[in-house]
């Protein structure tokens, strides 16, 4: 778990804050950078949110997914040399597809039974690795980022010039993207008649097969979906970091704590849990350092599930 | 039990099981003696992780808490006597020729640690490697069953805990050995002479069938009853006035300790431990091991662990997508073989069939006919009334 990447952007940013000291600048510099960490983890998340949070399937592949997503933005920039950005419509579709083909041989026969579902999703994993493995070798991918995403923007600068609060573009990007599908998801599921369905299917099943939805595509509609959230989130990671078969892994429980710690039927919460385990994750790290802030941040996650397993934001029910 | 239900009296003790039993240690008695030393330290090793995957079938198999956390309870027992065999190294063969350990050495200690130095003793070594997984398990324990957390909830924890505790012992490089662990360890002795490999074999064998015989009596006991309607259904056996989270924190205690045990005596097999142990990857193989051999079988999880172990070990002299056999073995099992490869077993050999005493002649057939009609008895009463 150490070679998580949301541990190795705080460590970087924990390294820069080490030797200027303690300030209140260099402070707001970290807190601004964990910004970069929470549009990571609700990339991350987004998916899960919704294979977890809406259809209750315990996916552990879903970090194989946002694998796959990497290793087709690599496929399409090695042979068509494509920009990164055009890449993301195809890692979507490609994962969408193999998460639709998954839904339709495994997981579909598993409804209700979620910890056998939990065991079949971390065969698959294995499988995924292997087979991408077998068709990539287990050498280190890497991925291009675009040139106009590169460089970083400054909101405060010292006297020599140097910059002492900033973000770079690359950053800025992920969270602009992991924002906008965040919206866009809402939007399918708030505004459009096919999130009508898939509510009503979460909500009552039986009753919603009486009303005439096809609950059967839905379901592997929405689970396509949230494969194919993972493709795009695997997309935009691919170059922050190297492309390899284990990196689904080091995004896996960063994801599901982010998905675990809130209520399910609210998506929006979704944005505030990311962005309370991100930034409380930078700064603690740059207050003590990285390794205490992740085992205090895991801890308070389990703290959290243990007193409020129905999650952070979630309105009491009757039930 | 069934012997007072149906009316008879006779010994309970299960005579075909204990032939079986028999046979199978006979097997593994005369094993080292025929195979070479590479063979008896796998196999060694294999039973280590089947006993492991016995423990995980008690918590799991049984009270159906999935846990991915047990490496944790095996790795602490693994460090508990890790410290205790390399605090016992001798000066001349300690890198620094000191007192104090390699890895402290390097990152600037410059005495024991008080909570470290202790465990220089073999008796209070032995107490850590049981009560230190234990304790931290009955604390996780206590803290997650006493509440309102179920199911898939409680794996998740199991999931960050494991996370947790690997990112803690990498970090604390110089109490843990960090990434390394701590290697170079001196070998197991017994009043100043080291143990053979095969008097290790021997010591791991007979706690092998002591934890397969705790397990067996503790699953056969009414103990075990309760556990399994846990399983089943946690609400009613909560309304029959059983403290259900007692219950829960019970067998988590026990089967880290005896998942603790099992980790202390991997080390001075391995040589070696470190957080790999800790980290999910194993925590997941031992799941595997559970859920191929077959969850609540006892004897499935063991033999899933040897056979698995046995088959990697001559399949990677041939493909190094070991890996991928297993995924695939895991996704057929879960999907078309739900109980597990012991399922494929026939009935008659199944353990908790060969744990019944042979029923007397004529006795089996006296509680069909009361229920056939009964059966009968009531779709009278229904076409009656119709």
């Amino acid at each position: 778990m150490l070679s998580s990447p949301i541990y190795l952007l705080a460590q970087e940013e924990a390294a820069t804050a080490a030797t200027e000291g303690f300030s209140y600048v260099s402070l707001a510099n970290q807190a601004l950078n964990g910004i970069g960490i929470v549009g990571i983890l609700l990339l991350t998340a987004l998916g899960l949110a919704i294979t977890f949070g809406v259809m209750r399937i315990i996916n552990l592949a879903h970090g194989e997914f946002i694998m796959l997503g990497a290793y087709i933005t690599f496929w399409m920039q090695d042979t068509f040399k494509l920009d990164l950005l055009m890449t993301i419509p195809f890692a979507f579709i490609g994962t969408a597809i193999i998460g639709a083909l998954v839904e339709l041989t495994i997981i579909r026969r598993l409804y209700g039974r979620p910890l056998e579902t939990l065991l079949a999703t971390w065969g698959l994993s294995i499988v995924l690795q292997g087979v991408i493995k077998l068709i990539f070798t287990a050498q280190l991918k890497y991925v291009k980022s675009p040139a106009y995403l590169s460089g970083s923007i400054d909101f405060l600068k010292d006297d020599a010039g140097a910059s002492l609060i900033s973000i770079s573009y690359y950053r800025f990007f992920i969270i602009v993207v992991a924002l906008a599908l965040l919206a866009i998801t809402m939007f399918l599921f708030y505004g459009t008649s096919w999130g009508r369905q898939v509510r009503a299917v979460t909500q009552n099943r039986s009753m919603a097969q009486c009303l005439g939805v096809n609950t059967k595509l839905v379901d592997m509609g929405t689970f396509a979906y949230g494969c194919g959230l993972a493709g795009v989130a695997g997309a935009v990671i691919s170059a922050l970091k190297t492309v390899a078969p284990p990196m689904g892994q080091d995004y896996l429980v960063d994801a599901w704590m982010v998905v675990v710690t809130g209520g399910v039927d609210k998506l929006i919460g979704i944005l505030a849990r990311a962005f309370l385990i991100g930034e409380s994750n930078a700064v603690i790290a740059f207050l003590l350092n990285d390794p205490t802030a992740r085992v205090l941040v895991l801890g308070a996650v389990i703290v959290l599930i243990r007193y409020r397993p129905e999650g952070l934001f979630t309105v009491q029910k009757r039930s | 039990m069934s012997n007072v239900v149906m009316g008879y009296k006779q010994s309970t003790f299960p005579k075909r099981l204990a032939a079986i039993a028999g046979i199978a240690l006979l097997i593994f008695i005369i094993l080292p003696f025929v195979v070479g030393s590479f063979q008896l330290s796998l196999v060694s090793k294999l039973l280590l992780f089947g006993t492991l995957a016995v423990s995980l079938d008690l918590v799991w198999g049984f009270t159906g808490i999935l846990s991915f956390a047990h490496g944790i309870f095996f790795t602490l027992g693994g460090y508990a006597v890790a410290y205790y065999l390399k605090l016992n190294l001798s000066a001349a063969n300690n890198t620094y020729g000191g007192e104090l350990p390699d890895f402290m050495v390097w990152n600037g200690l410059e005495v024991l640690p008080w909570f470290i130095a202790p465990l220089k003793y073999f008796p209070i070594a032995f107490l850590a490697m049981i009560g230190v997984p234990a304790l931290f398990a009955f604390i996780t324990g206590s803290f997650i069953f006493r509440s309102k957390v179920s199911g898939v909830y409680i794996t998740i924890i199991t999931l960050a805990l494991s996370s947790a505790l690997t990112t803690f012992f990498i970090s604390q490089q110089a109490y843990t050995g960090g990434t390394n662990g701590i290697t170079d360890v001196s070998k197991l002795s017994f009043f100043g002479t080291d143990i053979p490999p095969v008097g290790l074999y021997f010591i791991i064998l007979a706690y092998t069938v002591f934890v397969l015989a705790l397990s067996w009596w503790l699953t056969q006991s009414n103990f075990g009853l309760i556990l399994r309607s846990i399983n089943e259904n946690e609400n009613r056996i909560a309304f029959l006035g059983y403290d259900v989270a007692q219950y829960k924190i019970f067998i988590w205690t026990l089967s880290a300790a005896l998942a603790g045990v099992a980790g202390g005596l991997f080390v001075p097999l391995n040589r070696f431990i470190s957080p790999v142990y800790l980290a999910v990857a194993f925590g997941t193989q031992v799941v595997i091991w559970v859920a191929i051999g077959g969850r609540g079988t006892i004897v499935g999880p063991l033999a899933a662990a040897i056979l698995l172990g046995q088959v990697q070990n001559s399949a990677e002299k041939v493909t190094q997508d070991w890996n991928l056999i297993v995924g695939v073995l895991l996704l057929v099992v879960v999907l078309f073989i739900p109980n597990g490869l012991m399922s494929l077993v026939p009935k008659q050999l199944s353990l908790s069939n060969l744990s019944k005493p042979k029923p007397l002649p004529g006795a089996a057939a006296t509680p069909v006919v009361p229920e056939g009609m009964t059966a009968e008895a009531k779709k009278e009463t229904v076409q009656r009334s119709s």
